[in-house]
């Protein structure tokens, strides 16, 4: 019989092999066809069948009211749809495979996040002739704009900011929402008084959600990009890691926190603020036992430093751009119609809680009746901006080399002022590949 | 001789007690060495127990429990309002069972077909003397050693241009490709214990190699290949990354179609999630509990040779 065990020359013989099979594997990519290499997706630009491409379809919650639009556009233009869809964590990595390999054409749901890491790919249309006179806000707009170009229509426009516990406040003697980082922290003070296991501010401290920590380095003074140069590291940054750390040390923050665990703090009534986007308020109200916490959520304009600064947010939603390419005509007018059409928009919002995006939709009575809606529009939105870091593909690791710096503070492993010198290095090795 | 037989007397007296004692202390110790080191079992069995058990456990929890119960801080580890909600929802979604089925499809076939490839392919590496066959036999290995993203990407290409992307073939091609290796070193290891002189005797009586394969060596390898069948059956039932990149909504397995179902943008459907993967696993805990024995037997067979 023969033996199976291994010896080094079999091992160096094996290795030998691998590496010939990477260089086949290599050269059989190699040899498929490459879609990066054309700016088109090919096929037919007048086809009136198209694909839209989005995370949505699947999940149970939006798939309805999507469908519901798809259903509509078909009967209306008598075409046909094909619905694509990959789970939201997976989308990215999934959207530039398929764009690249030629797969994905028609319009495609965006995160405005990846809007630019899709956009340098080269395979978008641009939509800036469509966009210009559809009455979408100045906010709005850009938020699909890279480089210039309006890659995106905007669908749903919204930021990432502050809710607060009007019952817990009123319980602390709080009458108003305090606006500046020293009335906050006095708050938070106030809260924790109360005992019974309130985390006065459930601030994400788990990696996954520490990118929250940009707009309060914003909010101290940091830019985070000036130009080309990361200011991460700037003596605002230190600051603001530094009050982090206090607000930790003192309890006012809780460890190991994200955003599912702040919202399961906030819905139990443990907590009395924390960072979400516009629909958290569903989320964490459905997830609550207390049928009373949605009319007690407000909306929290962010603390600023000092009186008269710009509160700080950052802006969140979604955009639909279209692939050159088959069915790039069709699917772009299916992108204005749907981010545009009035009563689209407002039966879209009215099923959930998304904010329009043009001036005609946040107007009108579904949303205007909507209290939290139009007040979160008005204290957070109305000074959102996009993250500086978005336009890299990088984005990802840019956020994840910083949590882990203000993490390691957190903990204390690191300095402030350390941890943050050896974020802002990171971020620019990460920008400079 | 009274102080004489007196004295060992005596001595056996004085000694009789202390050789008790001390064989009572020794016993005493033995059984107290015996009852440290059942302690120490018990503690490693309910620890690694623990570790096995209570996440089945939790699953089981959370999929019996209300949306509201699964949030509740501090958790809850007995849940108080019971539900089968859960569970019901899951029969009235269609897409759920769409993709049991493409799951069952996909691993059954990626099973037969990695089982009928490796019994082949190790019957030749075991029996046959040939030039270039140790070489075979480390090319197969050496696949194992690529990261799967790196073949995922080329696999992309591959089945790109060959028009086989969101289809059934594409999957399980992909999945045999990792099942492979592991089945035909395992089926090898098999067949290198069935003795030479079982072939010789087999040829002797006339039957061809094809008979002696089909006929006498494979009833003699059956534990193995269902082992090897049961390893591919799962490594295709449970396969996330090559599931959500090769195939459309209409071919994609359970994994990628729970993820996508309950896992959303802003939330997860963790009682819904959970009672889905509690039902799901329902078939592969079933084949286990059937063919066990067959895998324990199958696995360990190549470790030792006659």
């Amino acid at each position: 019989m023969t033996t199976s065990g291994i010896s080094r020359r079999g091992a160096l013989r094996m290795f030998g092999i691998g590496a010939l099979g990477v260089a086949g594997a290599g050269a059989l990519g190699a040899c498929a066809p490459s879609g990066a290499s054309t700016s088109s997706n090919g096929g037919d630009t007048k086809s009136k069948n198209f694909d839209f491409t989005s995370w949505s379809l699947n999940e149970e919650a939006a798939k309805p009211s999507i469908e519901k639009i798809i259903a509509a556009w078909e009967k209306a233009e008598k075409s046909k749809i094909r619905a694509v869809s990959y789970p939201y964590n997976e989308y990215l990595s999934q959207l530039t495979l398929k764009l690249g390999g030629g797969e994905t054409t028609g319009a495609v749901h965006l995160d405005i996040a990846w809007l630019a890491a899709v956009a340098q790919m080269g395979k978008l249309a641009d939509l800036g002739s469509v966009a210009v006179d559809a009455g979408y806000t100045d906010v709005a707009l850009e938020s699909g704009k890279y480089d210039g170009k309006q890659y995106g229509l905007p669908w749903n426009t919204g930021s990432i900011g502050v809710i607060a516990n009007a019952k817990l406040l009123e319980k602390a003697g709080i009458k108003k929402h305090p606006t500046t980082v020293e009335e906050f922290e006095a708050a938070l003070r106030e809260l924790k008084g109360l005992g019974g296991g309130v985390v006065p501010y459930a601030a994400a401290t788990k990696v996954a959600q520490l990118k929250d920590i940009f707009p309060w380095m914003q909010t101290f003074g940091c830019e985070l990009l000036d130009g080309a140069k990361v200011t991460i590291g700037d003596d605002a940054s230190i600051d603001a890691v530094t009050w982090y750390k206090k607000l930790h040390d003192e309890k006012l923050i809780a460890a190991d926190v994200d955003r599912f665990d702040a919202r399961a703090l906030f819905g139990q009534g443990k907590a009395a603020f924390y960072d979400d986007a516009i629909i958290g308020k569903g989320v964490t109200a459905a997830q609550s036992k207390d049928k009373t916490l949605a009319d007690a959520m407000q909306p929290m304009k962010r603390p600023v430093l000092t009186a008269g600064d710009t509160p700080q947010a950052l802006l969140w939603g979604g955009v639909i751009a279209v692939v050159k390419g088959k069915g790039q005509d069709a699917a772009t007018e299916f992108a204005l119609h749907t981010t545009t059409d009035q009563a689209t928009v407002a039966q879209y919002f009215a099923e959930r809680a998304l904010p329009p995006s043009t001036k005609a939709g946040l107007i009108d009575p579904k949303v205007v009746n909507d209290t939290f809606s139009t007040q979160w529009t008005e204290k957070i939105t109305k000074t959102a901006t996009g993250s500086p870091f978005w336009q890299f593909a990088q984005n990802a690791q840019i956020e994840e080399a910083v949590a882990k710096q203000v993490q390691a503070v957190l903990v204390g492993k690191s300095k402030p002022k350390d941890a943050m010198k050896q974020a802002g290095e990171e971020v620019a090795a990460l920008i400079k590949r | 001789m009274t102080s004489t037989t007196s004295t060992p007397l005596s001595r056996t007296d004085t000694l009789r007690p202390a050789t008790t004692s001390a064989g009572r202390t020794s016993r005493r110790r033995i059984r107290k060495d015996l009852l440290r080191s059942r302690i120490a079992a018990w503690i490693a069995v309910v620890v690694i127990g623990a570790f096995g058990l209570l996440p089945v456990y939790w699953l089981l929890a959370t999929a019996l429990s209300s949306p509201e119960s699964t949030f509740q801080f501090p958790p809850k580890l007995i849940p108080t309002d019971l539900t089968f909600s859960n569970f019901t929802a899951l029969a009235e979604n269609d897409q759920l069972i769409k993709y049991l089925v493409n799951s069952l499809i996909v691993a059954s076939i990626t099973a037969v077909l990695s089982v009928v490839v490796a019994t082949y392919m190790g019957y030749s590496f075991s029996k046959f003397r040939y030039r270039g066959r140790r070489s075979l036999m480390h090319l197969v290995l050496a696949s194992q050693m690529f990261p799967q993203a790196l073949l995922l990407v080329t696999l992309y290409a591959v089945f790109s241009s060959f028009g086989l992307l969101n289809t059934y073939t594409a999957l399980v091609l992909s999945f045999t490709t990792f099942t492979m290796p592991l089945c035909v070193w395992m089926l090898k290891g098999i067949f290198d214990t069935i003795p030479d002189a079982l072939l010789e005797a087999a040829s002797i009586d006339g039957a061809s190699r094809w008979r002696t394969l089909h006929s006498i060596v494979a009833p003699l390898a059956a534990p193995g290949m269902i082992a090897a069948g049961l390893f591919a059956f799962v490594r295709g039932w449970n396969d996330f990354i090559f599931a959500v990149t090769l195939a459309d909504k209409e071919k994609q397995t359970l994994p990628p179609g729970l993820v996508s179902t309950y896992i959303g943008e802003f939330q997860t459907a963790w009682p819904e999630l959970m009672a889905a993967s509690l039902v799901v696993s329902v078939p592969v805990v079933i084949a286990f509990m059937f063919l066990q024995r067959y895998l324990v037997g199958g696995m360990t067979a190549g470790s030792v040779k006659s």
